[in-house]
């Protein structure tokens, strides 16, 4: 039984919408009231009457005078609206173009543009500089880390040949001085030159160290 | 034929002023109390005598095809475009110089871009991107471009590295001979 009285109920609340009475914006749960449910049809013919009957009901004349608020007064953005912000143009203003012929203005413009190309201008060159400056130093930078990586292996370089030179010097049987300082290198190369002796002097010298 | 607007000088001036050191010659009035105006017919700005702009108003828009000298075309954005036209105007008073070799001139002349080893000299202290006229090593304005490099940086750069890019030349009175002057 409860669901087919809601319907009744919808039905007649969609039929008093569309003559746009005062039981269409009355929620259905409020209008549950036996007596209207049952005569929907009627209730809704008679207010349109009513209104036309009576036009100085107090509820009926405040729907009317409802302010209408401008998209300024209430603060919406203006992109929303179908007119780009660009086109419409200000009232009060003069139509058409403002031209520029006169010598006075456009020198005026003219120094204008110069002064601002001239500043740009500057500033570019500024910073062009600036950059200059320190590619500049860190070019001179690593000029000086090369040259020290460098010197360095200059050294190491060196002083594997001063040791290979006094190894090999050592090798010579009695043609150094330092071989006596190292006995078992001494020894060692004294008794590898034994060998190549047989052999021949180049390769004593060469051979010695890989052995 | 109408002056030109605020914004549309503005825009004209700030295009010359990347070519010109000195824009202020440009209207200064002339010996004998003439002085040049700017004109716009048909989208292309004009740089002529006021006295010859004064006689050109009795002559329809559509019936004008040109008068003075063609400064360049504004387009329909608002930006305005420089034709070669323009060269005897900037070249005088040229903000920075580029000079090509003989062997440079024939490349330049059809379209293509400045070469480091197509340069003969420039002028010193001229940034990045910089508006600069190109000229012969006898001195003949050949076009103007755009510094592709400043003038240190160019300096480091390869022979076949770009140094200006081409933005006009000569050859485009012959390329753009038919579009060049005057447009509906």
């Amino acid at each position: 039984m409860a669901p087919t009285r809601t319907i009744k109920n919808k039905h007649a609340a969609g039929k008093s919408g569309v003559a746009g009475s005062k039981a269409a914006k009355r929620p259905s749960s409020d209008g549950v009231s036996k007596p209207k449910g049952g005569k929907p049809g009627s209730s809704a013919k008679a207010t349109p009457s009513q209104v036309k009957g009576r036009p100085n009901l107090p509820g009926l004349n405040k729907k009317k005078k409802r302010p209408v608020y401008t998209a300024k007064e209430l603060g919406i953005p203006e992109l929303n609206m179908v007119t780009p912000v660009g086109v419409t143009k200000p009232k009060g203003k003069k139509k058409g173009k403002v031209f520029v012929d006169d010598r006075e203005s456009m020198t005026t413009i003219l120094a204008m543009v110069q002064a601002d190309k001239d500043g740009q201008i500057e500033s570019k060159m500024m910073r062009a500089r600036q950059m200059e400056e320190i590619r500049e130093a860190r070019r001179v930078e690593a000029d000086k880390k090369d040259a020290e990586r460098k010197a360095r292996l200059e050294d190491t370089k060196d002083s594997l040949r001063k040791k290979r030179k006094r190894s090999a010097g050592g090798g010579k049987p009695g043609g150094d001085d330092d071989g006596e300082k190292d006995v078992r290198a001494f020894s060692a190369a004294g008794t590898k030159a034994a060998k190549p002796k047989s052999g021949g002097g180049k390769k004593r010298v060469s051979f010695a160290p890989a052995e | 034929m109408r002056p030109l607007t605020d914004a549309e000088m503005k825009v004209v001036l700030d295009k010359l002023a990347n070519y010109m050191s000195d824009l202020k010659s440009l209207i200064a009035p002339l010996d004998d109390g003439d002085r040049y105006v700017f004109r716009l017919n048909h989208s292309r700005v004009y740089y002529v005598r006021l006295s010859i702009a004064n006689l050109a108003t009795s002559i329809s828009r559509d019936a004008l095809l040109s008068l003075g000298t063609c400064l360049g075309k504004v387009t329909k954005t608002g930006k305005f475009r420089l034709h070669i036209t323009a060269l005897p105007i900037i070249a005088p008073g040229a903000r920075h110089k580029i000079w090509v070799k003989e062997n440079g001139a024939q490349p330049f002349l059809y379209g293509s871009n400045v070469v480091k080893a197509h340069v003969g000299r420039w002028s010193e202290d001229c940034p990045e991107h910089q508006g600069c006229v190109v000229y012969s090593m006898s001195d003949i304005p050949l076009g103007f471009g755009v510094t592709a490099r400043s003038t240190t940086e160019a300096r480091r750069l390869d022979p076949t590295g770009i140094v200006c890019f081409r933005q006009s030349d000569c050859g485009e009175y012959l390329r753009d001979e038919d579009t060049l002057f005057a447009g509906n």
